[in-house]
């Protein structure tokens, strides 16, 4: 009996891509198939604890490889079992949620965009619209900066709500042209004030090229104001949920 | 210059792009596998393995005072009526390169928190002694002002 890492869940008959890295002292990432699934599985480094910065990424790497080339249900980190749970416990019992799982998401992969505003432009037109902030920005000039703290925490303040408001009107278009383009979007909400979106979206395998051509587009549209990232081929991170799990079922 | 560089060359597009892999920053990573996927324990009781796991509490602490004042900063460099405006060559490269200082400048704060994610990762190697704790609870918060 030894533990086991386990990157996620696959169809049995999946094909894992070459060169695959784990997280374990070995390396080797395998599949272990029970029916129709199976798990993707790897060792376990025994003599330290789990959640180092390369630990962190060896998952995501093995798991969005194994996404770049078939459907994976990914597991959140870290997933440990003994070996005999793996058969046992968890493909044996759950078969059917795993292959519910997995043929709704077939041939569909997952991208993540992310937008974020070019600063200075959006500053500018922020300040450009409002006589008020034009002033107080003005007034905070004026002051040595000792005195004007409560100045720039207020036109701070201003400035980031005006913002957010210019975000609601520019993200509402993103998000009618991603979902679009998408099979299902999941809207995540912004970290910063400069970040107009982030969303996960469901990309048909089939629509790819079409796909990021259109994101291409969108970038090019939007260029000079806001700055696009696209993440992916992902695995569905965002559209798998252990919620509708029926556990002992 | 560096900056303009940079974006022409950035993806070879108006987007920028990553696969997976880590090749898109630690905090991508972070955002993707700990507060997503399916949780194992759902599925599997019995066969649990007690593994030891580094405490994961990175928080990317965005005050809301701080930033506040780091937009009132930027919105300060912002020359409505910039006498450069008319004129190419040096007012407005030196407005450029200001600009692209002031960026980096402003930007700093999250990749200094990632920086920090990844001290946490990789600084409490030492706490092996620590007893194993069996499927301890791990998060990463983001946590920000909205």
């Amino acid at each position: 009996m030894s533990p086991t890492y386990v990157y996620g869940v696959v169809a049995a008959d999946a094909v894992l891509p070459e060169g695959l890295r784990g997280l374990g002292p070995s390396g080797t990432v395998s599949l272990l198939a029970d029916g129709q699934i199976a798990a993707v599985v790897g060792d376990v480094p025994v003599d330290r604890p789990l959640g180092t910065r390369d630990d962190l990424i060896a998952h995501e790497t093995v798991v969005d490889a194994v996404a770049g080339a078939t459907t994976i249900l990914p597991m959140r980190f870290p997933a440990v079992i003994e070996e005999a749970g793996v058969v046992d416990e968890l493909l044996g019992p759950n078969e059917e949620f795993f292959l519910r799982a997995l043929t709704d998401l077939e041939g569909r992969v997952q991208y993540t965009v992310k937008g974020r505003y070019e600063q200075d432009v959006v500053l500018r037109e922020v300040l450009e619209d409002d006589e008020d902030l034009r002033a107080l920005q003005e007034h905070v000039r004026s002051l040595p900066e000792d005195a004007s703290y409560y100045d720039r925490v207020k036109l701070g303040e201003l400035v980031v709500a005006a913002l957010e408001q210019r975000r609601e009107a520019d993200a509402a278009e993103l998000y009618d042209r991603l979902e679009a383009l998408a099979v299902a979007v999941v809207p995540h909400q912004p970290s910063q004030p400069e970040d107009v979106i982030d969303a996960a979206l469901l990309i048909a395998r089939t629509d790819i090229e079409a796909f990021g051509e259109a994101i291409e587009g969108l970038g090019e549209a939007w260029s000079g104001r806001i700055r696009f990232r696209l993440l992916g081929p992902l695995a569905p991170y965002d559209f798998v949920s252990s919620e509708t799990v029926e556990t002992g079922v | 210059m560096t900056v303009a560089t940079q974006r022409a060359s950035g993806g070879g597009g108006n987007v920028e792009r990553s696969g997976g892999g880590g090749s898109s920053g630690l905090a991508d990573v972070i955002e993707l596998i700990l507060d997503k996927g399916l949780v194992i324990d759902v599925f599997v009781r019995v066969s649990l393995v007690g593994i030891e796991i580094l405490t994961i509490d990175a928080r990317i602490v965005v005050a809301s005072v701080d930033t506040f004042l780091r937009f009132a900063e930027a919105t300060n460099r912002l020359d409505l009526y910039g006498k450069g405006k008319g004129g190419a060559g040096l007012p407005d490269l030196v407005q450029g390169m200001t600009e692209s200082g002031s960026k980096g400048k402003t930007t700093g704060v999250l990749e200094g928190a990632v920086e920090k994610v990844g001290d946490a990762l990789t600084s409490r190697r030492e706490d092996r002694e620590e007893a194993p704790r069996r499927r301890p609870r791990q998060r990463v918060k983001e946590q920000e002002e909205e």
